[in-house]
């Protein structure tokens, strides 16, 4: 395993991100950490910001480390690499964001076990070189950002009538707000919804 | 470190939060914690009984175990910051020497719980549990009733969407929809439900 | 890779040493950061209920705070431009719906109307709880007066409120029911205290 690398051109790195294994609606994966702040945009957006990077920079140092970390303590160096990342954001967003820290609470630790990031270092990292594990981590972290930004988009619109904050036309003066969107169970239908319409238009493809 | 009142009414408020946790503020249906494992293992319900039972086992028990870790070493020592990765590491310790001690003593167990646990480690609502009980200062019987409840409801929701779905096994369901996307509606109108218990607790 | 296990332990223990010193040096960097955004924070609740009080810039609250507000012994701030008492500002916390909400009341001199109310630490849902934060919620607050017993506020549902109450935000009901309560036994724990100092 130490030492192969399996090269994939970075444009192939990009769309398996972002569509053919996207991590939502293909793997169900890493939704926890994320799918209860998307009742509002922006905290989703530094959400996603911070998983991609996390993703993406764990990935690069778990594949510069490979020809060095023995097996044996693979999945401790992987954790612990995740997890210095995760809380350099958690430092950084006190110090420089503290409402954001706030709004977002426990949800930022939790992108240690969110499963994509460990899948990826796990699946792609490991056997490739820090580029090249860099670019996968991103582009997986934007499928995910994409597909959770929409539904965020979507809950904040019809849950309080604004995006990111900013009143929209129409939406804000004469929708009647569906409260139940800003709730958790709005989180599960838009999320199934969106599923839906992914796989829907993936068995149209393939048939 | 937080204080505690006095013991009865230390208990009382362990009691309330426990119940909170599992109907008005269930760990899955509003914190959205745990998903991945609840997804994929909630086809059949003994399978989904069983690890509900170990997650309400290893989350009380970390409960205590990062409490401690907290309250008496890391805030001492200024080093709150790290909690992310002691957490971790304390939840991945104790459930590899609960998948020891269960393969040792109990082979029946071990069949029930053991092929689990490892999948425990990376479930967002044991680790999810430990950071809320931090950030919400809860005292240490207080957290204890609250690693407790957040197990419970953890387990209640998982059981049951395993009963409905097997229920679902025969019915017509749209292709695109099957599968996660199913399981996904379900669990938000349970959530839907579940919020009918808000109010219940003043 | 004969010594393979000696190794796996002395590169875990390396790798280790190394990420936390890392971190903990950039903590240490920041640390003087996050109290400073919290005092500030504070602070600028605390200035925020006296509506007499006018800040130009961020760079003159604290200032201002150190000069006109006093720490007293009944848990509150009295509020002190050039010295005369003239209010005091009572700072309250306690457990909203998700996570603990912190926030300061202005109370009069006659220790019964309160001058206004900030929040300066919640996080509440999105929306609905979190609109505590908004000018049409805590503006409510201002000149109505805290009645005797242990209920001085009372935020009660739009439909049911009366003159001297406050409306509910619809749709948070748990985060409007825990505020209440934990702003009420903040007043009434004050009043206690004031009583045994004889003021």
């Amino acid at each position: 395993m130490n030492g192969q690398t399996v090269t994939k051109p970075a444009k192939q790195i990009i769309l398996d991100g972002l569509w053919y294994d996207n991590a939502i609606f293909r793997q169900i994966l890493g939704i926890c950490s994320t799918l209860a702040v998307t009742n509002n945009v922006l905290n989703t957006l530094v959400m996603c910001i911070s998983l991609s990077l996390v993703t993406a920079l764990s990935g690069m140092t778990v594949s510069a480390l490979r020809n060095w970390t023995p097996r044996s303590v693979r999945m401790m160096v992987q954790t612990l690499i995740i997890a210095f990342f995760v809380i350099i954001v958690d430092i950084l967003l006190r110090a420089y964001w503290p409402e954001m820290s706030r709004n977002l609470g426990p949800y930022v630790g939790l992108i240690i076990t969110n499963c994509i990031v460990m899948g990826r270092c796990e699946a792609f990292a490991g056997t490739n070189r820090p580029w090249p594990s860099f670019l996968d981590g991103l582009f997986s972290g934007l499928g995910y950002s994409v597909v959770l930004l929409a539904i965020a988009a979507f809950r904040e619109l019809l849950g309080m009538g604004t995006i990111l904050g900013f009143a929209m036309p129409y939406f804000s003066t004469h929708w009647d707000k569906w409260i139940i969107m800003v709730m958790p169970p709005g989180g599960f239908f838009v999320l199934a919804m969106v599923l839906w319409l992914c796989r829907s238009v993936e068995i149209k493809r393939k048939s | 470190m937080p204080t505690a009142g006095n013991f009865s009414s230390e208990i009382w408020l362990a009691v309330v939060t426990c119940f909170a946790a599992v109907f008005t503020q269930n760990i899955l249906l509003s914190y959205f914690l745990g998903m991945c494992s609840f997804v994929s293992v909630s086809k059949e319900v003994k399978t989904a009984a069983g690890l509900g039972l170990a997650v309400v086992v290893v989350i009380t028990a970390t409960s205590i175990l990062n409490w401690m870790a907290y309250w008496w070493v890391l805030v001492p020592l200024g080093l709150e910051f790290y909690r992310f990765i002691l957490f971790i590491i304390i939840i991945a310790a104790f459930v590899q020497l609960l998948e020891m001690v269960i393969d040792r003593y109990s082979p029946a167990l071990y069949l029930a719980l053991g092929i689990f646990l490892p999948l425990i480690t990376v479930n967002c609502a044991v680790l999810g549990s430990v950071l809320w009980m931090v950030i919400r200062n809860y005292s240490f019987v207080v957290s204890v009733g609250f690693g407790l409840g957040s197990g419970l409801g953890w387990m209640m929701a998982i059981v049951a969407m395993a009963g409905i779905r097997q229920r679902l096994d025969e019915s017509k369901i749209p292709a695109g929809l099957r599968g996660p996307g199913i399981t996904l509606i379900i669990a938000g109108i349970m959530a839907l439900a579940f919020i009918g218990f808000t109010g219940v607790l003043q | 890779m004969k010594q393979s296990r000696y190794f796996a332990v002395v590169y875990m223990f390396v790798l280790t040493a190394v990420l936390s010193s890392m971190l903990i040096g950039l903590e240490r960097l920041t640390r003087r950061q996050v109290k400073t955004n919290e005092q500030i924070a504070f602070e600028r609740a605390v200035l925020a209920v006296f509506p007499q009080i006018e800040i130009k810039s961020a760079a003159e609250i604290h200032p201002v705070f150190t000069r006109d507000f006093v720490l007293s012994d009944s848990g509150a701030y009295e509020y002190r431009p050039s010295g005369q008492l003239a209010g005091y500002v009572l700072p309250f916390e306690g457990p909203g719906f998700w996570a603990p909400i912190k926030g300061v009341v202005g109370i009069g001199m006659d220790q019964k109307t309160m001058t206004g109310i900030r929040f300066y630490e919640q996080a509440e849902t999105p929306g609905l709880g979190a609109r505590i934060v908004e000018p049409f919620f805590y503006e409510q607050f201002a000149e109505k007066s805290l009645t005797e017993g242990s209920r001085p506020v009372r935020i009660r549902p739009p439909s049911e409120a009366g003159g001297n109450d406050i409306s509910a935000i619809t749709g948070a009901t748990q985060t409007c029911v825990r505020l209440e309560k934990l702003l009420n036994e903040a007043v009434v724990q004050w009043r206690v205290k004031l009583q045994e100092q004889g003021k």
